[in-house]
């Protein structure tokens, strides 16, 4: 009886998380996530951020899987994708470029945040980690960036599917859309020559040109273009 | 098989000893360190040899012929020996086993104790190193271990002699002289709680069941030995009922010296460890082994639960009885 007072009773559950904080008796994975500090910041996040997921019933539930996801600042994004699918498909989300320095490197490792570095990226798919990965900053026509072939690697290595996700709002706004597409499929090796490569989407350092992670980089960052294109609504000079 | 021990005098070594003792597919077992076993020993050839005493110890192994050798003379700064004592004494033994070990017809593997120290925390390094990851260690632990690696590596090369390289986490358990152990058992403990990563441990017993299991599996090359999960300094303290004592940057100096006075002093490595963390892919030594060490968290939690006393009965009373 005093059992269910104690758990319908308003602030209950937060009193009991607020006390196992105290006596360290909470969770940490090995890569420093914290659900529990998560679930506390939810309705923080949720304050700041409205987001809209279509498509998230792509995401496995279980296992691993790399989201090859859009920026712009890149401060927001990985909050709101984080989020959006904690939110619809219940997993955490790894979000790589964590800049490993204190104290904001360890808060950050706390909510998801891991370095860039193929390791780390490798280790969370193979141990059945959500992943995700953006696109550089650098916008070409018709492609939101590029993307680290060495990513695409890991996540070949790891047997992994990668998704597209689109991010779609601005920094200084609440109100975010994520839409999450179909898997790559692997793509074909890219023709040989300079511009063939350069449209392949290289920054491949250590990389084949012609490994087929390349091609499927480019066939991901091109992707990501196009979820783009069909979410972001048509303005009068287009 | 003919099975020789190095270390056997510390806690991890005499446990080994006991489990090999009870193990019907080692027919002898000699063992070798500076100091006695801290257990009782029963089939045990031992000999007391300092671990400088290179002659000394190159003719004990010579004349046993070993099949297996489990080096585990490898000592940890501030578990017994201070810092420049356990580094000379880890190199020592190092030097005088492996080297003698090429001169052994019989033998066939050689385990080694290392540590995860040796992937080295650098800032933007990965959390969870695997076995693949470049040995780059940041304090002289790791590069104590990373010698007696390198020496391992050496003594085998261009032989069928089997190699194994347990990288354990920090080693931990009720009755295991670790400086981490002892540090995390203060009532006041130094922590950084804005600048701290979680750390993985590993418990004694189950250090040693890997070790026994090393011996047998036909494993060659490093393996992770890490406890699954992870937890940070502060959340181990509260865990323990301890009070987590807040210190940044030139506060760990002062920190360190307390503690040192205390009886538990805090070594770059164990500083390492509490503020930078460490951790380990330990699936390939789970699934090579078989064996399934505990989680971090019940390291931590047995840790503490060694303070509580247990009232035994007195011989008077057990006389009146």
């Amino acid at each position: 009886m005093s059992d269910l007072t104690a758990s319908t009773a308003p602030g209950a559950r937060t009193l009991g998380l607020l006390r196992r904080r105290l006596r360290g008796s909470y969770d940490i994975d090995d890569w420093g996530l914290d659900p529990e500090l998560i679930a506390l910041a939810e309705p923080f996040v949720g304050a700041r951020w409205e987001v809209e997921v279509d498509g998230a019933h792509r995401i496995p539930g279980t296992g691993g899987a790399l989201l090859v996801y859009n920026r712009q600042v890149g401060l927001s994004e990985p909050w709101v994708l984080a989020h959006g699918v904690r939110r619809t498909a219940g997993r955490f989300v790894r979000t790589v470029g964590l800049l490993d320095v204190a104290p904001l490197g360890p808060l950050l490792r706390r909510f998801g945040a891991v370095v860039d570095r193929d390791d780390e990226v490798e280790g969370l798919l193979r141990a059945g980690q959500v992943v995700a990965v953006p696109l550089s900053r650098r916008v070409e026509p018709g492609r939101p960036g590029s993307l680290d072939p060495r990513r695409i690697a890991a996540a070949r290595r790891a047997g992994v599917p990668v998704l597209p996700v689109a991010l779609v709002g601005h920094e200084a706004t609440r109100r975010w859309r994520v839409v999450v597409g179909d898997p790559i499929a692997e793509a074909a090796p890219p023709p040989r020559g300079r511009r063939a490569r350069r449209a392949a989407g290289r920054s491949a350092a250590g990389v084949d040109v012609d490994a087929p992670e390349v091609a499927t980089a480019a066939a991901a960052a091109t992707a990501v273009g196009r979820i783009l294109d069909d979410a972001v609504p048509a303005t009068w000079w287009q | 098989m003919r099975v020789l021990i190095t270390g056997m005098g510390g806690e991890l070594g005499t446990r080994i000893t006991n489990l090999l003792e009870a193990d019907e597919r080692i027919t002898a077992i000699r063992g070798i360190d500076g100091y006695p076993p801290r257990r009782r020993i029963t089939r045990v050839d031992f000999h007391r040899v300092d671990p400088d005493d290179r002659r000394r110890t190159s003719h004990l192994i010579r004349e046993f012929d070993p099949e297996a050798i489990v080096h585990f003379g490898v000592y940890e700064p501030h578990a017994h020996f201070g810092g420049t004592a356990a580094r000379m004494g880890t190199l020592a033994s190092a030097v005088s086993t492996l080297g003698a070990a090429r001169a052994c017809p019989s033998l066939r593997r050689i385990v080694v104790r290392s540590g995860i120290e040796v992937y080295g925390r650098r800032r933007g390094a990965t959390l969870r190193p695997d076995e693949s990851a470049p040995v780059e260690p940041t304090n002289v632990w790791g590069q104590s271990l990373a010698k007696v690696e390198q020496l391992a590596v050496e003594a085998v090369a261009g032989t069928d002699v089997e190699l194994s390289l347990l990288r354990y986490a920090p080693i931990v358990g009720p009755s295991f002289p670790s400086p981490a152990g002892r540090y995390l058992r203060l009532p006041i403990v130094a922590v950084s709680p804005l600048a701290e990563l979680p750390f993985s441990l590993i418990h004694q017993e189950d250090a040693a069941a890997a070790a026994v299991a090393a011996v047998h599996a036909p494993v060659t090359g490093p393996l992770n030995v890490v406890g699954s999960g992870a937890v940070t300094a502060s959340q181990a303290v509260r865990r323990g009922g301890r009070v987590p004592w807040p210190v940044f940057g030139p506060g760990w100096r002062v920190a360190a010296a307390a503690a040192e006075v205390l009886g538990a002093p805090l070594p770059p490595h164990v500083r390492d460890l509490l503020v930078r963390g460490a951790g380990g892919d330990g699936a390939r030594a789970v699934a090579e082994l078989g064996v399934e060490p505990r989680s971090t968290s019940e390291v931590v939690d047995q840790l503490y639960r060694w303070a509580e006393t247990t009232d035994v009965a007195t011989p008077t009373a057990a006389v009146t009885r």
